[in-house]
């Protein structure tokens, strides 16, 4: 029962962008809801929370999407959900802005990992620049403008919980 | 204390994900059967729920590619971009018979690709994320699909099949630089190797045409079906639009612009053709 939030979330979610987000091009870009995830978790959960999310979000989008090698997005993710945890680590987070800023940067610098993961490993054709930008942009503005529903959501799946495990009311 | 105990479990996690995921990498490279039946059992699970999700988000797809595409003109474009893809590919073959029968001895073997069976497919699923250069069509191998079939449109070649299910297939497309197809120009017979260059670059031809060679604008591209080819031979590709010399000035760089409209295909062609082993 504890994971049947997540699970949910994490469904809506992978729907959403292979369908709704698959065929929404803005300047020849697609958005990346899936990365909102790891960023909420690591924002609201701290940074190991964030790179577990990471991982499961990006291995189930991997095992869903056709054209990257398994993996690609559960190390891409969980790197992504690791930094902005860290980073939320050293914010006092009084402002509502700040994870608006984070979800900007983090997912402009996500993209910018995946084009990095890519070139590891090989999937040529990543890094063309103009392309990248515009992809690094518009997942970032579209995130930035998402994340304040998707942290809630996220503490709705994903409640804080004490050392006794007991859950922390949202 | 309990600080740094909890950063230290953090990085362990961390390490531990990271191996995870360079592991499962390293084995779907190697070709794990098992990582591939995973995949395709979650991906064929899957499949209905996209679809529904896919109908269902239509009208808010469709309102947004208005928005931004003319949507009210886009079914009229399609069609009419689907005849005049079918015109220049019908103008490019008439351009190449010429030289086919001049060199139909030497060709001999050689099977035109019009003539070869083929399986019509609709597009049913584009590149799902941004890191992707694939498209999914609706028929797969029990209409007699394999891996390594070329795919066209009536515009010319647009990729390769990659993976294949039993009522679903992936196509490379040609942008993707893992695609690498043998091609001949129309006009000098030249032979050399075209790849691609990833999203919103053209194809390029950057080995086999030698310096002297003068390649006009516009000059169309074929594949050359050569021995042991990937591709058949003489499916048109696209037409140079440009040609400059390598770094090294050893040979010519052609950038080559697809005929086909890689961005908007909605019905494609399987040619039942496998290439050699």
């Amino acid at each position: 029962m504890k994971y049947a939030r997540p699970a949910f979330v994490l469904f809506v979610l992978i729907t959403l962008q292979t369908t709704l987000f698959a065929d929404l091009d803005l300047f020849g870009a697609k958005g990346d809801i899936t990365m909102l995830l790891p960023i909420a978790a690591g924002i609201t959960g701290g940074r190991e929370r964030g790179a577990i999310v990471g991982f499961i979000t990006g291995l189930c989008l991997d095992l869903v999407v056709h054209g990257t090698p398994t993996g690609f997005f559960a190390l891409g993710y969980t790197l992504v959900g690791y930094v902005v945890g860290m980073l939320q680590a050293g914010v006092l987070r009084a402002a509502w802005w700040i994870p608006v800023l984070t979800a900007f940067g983090a997912s402009a610098l996500g993209v910018l990992t995946l084009a990095v993961v890519g070139k590891f490993i090989g999937i040529e054709g990543l890094f063309v620049v103009n392309h990248l930008v515009r992809v690094a942009l518009v997942v970032a503005v579209l995130n930035a403008l998402l994340i304040l529903p998707m942290i809630r959501v996220t503490k709705w799946a994903m409640p804080a919980t004490t050392r006794s495990g007991r859950m922390v009311p949202v | 204390m309990a600080l740094s105990r909890r950063s230290g479990r953090s990085r362990f996690t961390l390490a531990l994900l990271l191996l995870t995921s360079i592991t499962v990498l390293t084995l779907d490279f190697r070709g794990s059967s098992a990582i591939h039946s995973i995949r395709n059992a979650v991906s064929s699970a899957f499949s209905p729920v996209r679809d529904g999700g896919s109908r269902a988000f239509s009208p808010v797809s469709n309102a947004w590619n208005g928005l931004w595409h003319y949507g009210d003109v886009k079914n009229e474009n399609d069609r009419l971009r689907a005849q005049l893809e079918d015109a220049q590919g019908q103008a490019a073959q008439n351009e190449d018979a010429k030289k086919q029968l001049e060199a139909i001895s030497q060709l001999e073997g050689i099977t035109q690709f019009t003539q070869l069976p083929s399986v019509t497919a609709s597009v049913i699923a584009g590149p799902l994320t941004n890191f992707e250069h694939t498209l999914e069509i609706d028929r797969g191998s029990t209409k007699g699909i394999k891996v390594g079939m070329p795919v066209v449109t009536g515009a010319g070649l647009i990729g390769r099949v990659v993976d294949v299910q039993a009522n679903r297939s992936v196509i490379k497309l040609l942008t993707d630089p893992d695609i690498v197809a043998g091609v001949r120009l129309a006009t000098s017979g030249e032979t050399g190797l075209l790849h691609g260059q990833g999203d919103g670059k053209p194809l390029v031809i950057d080995a086999g045409i030698d310096p002297p060679v003068k390649v006009p604008q516009d000059d169309m591209v074929f594949t050359s079906g050569e021995d042991r080819a990937t591709f058949p031979g003489a499916i048109p590709v696209g037409h140079v639009t440009q040609a400059d010399l390598s770094a090294d000035r050893l040979t010519q760089v052609l950038t080559v612009t697809p005929l086909a409209d890689l961005g908007r295909l909605t019905f494609v062609k399987v040619l039942l053709w496998e290439p050699p082993q």
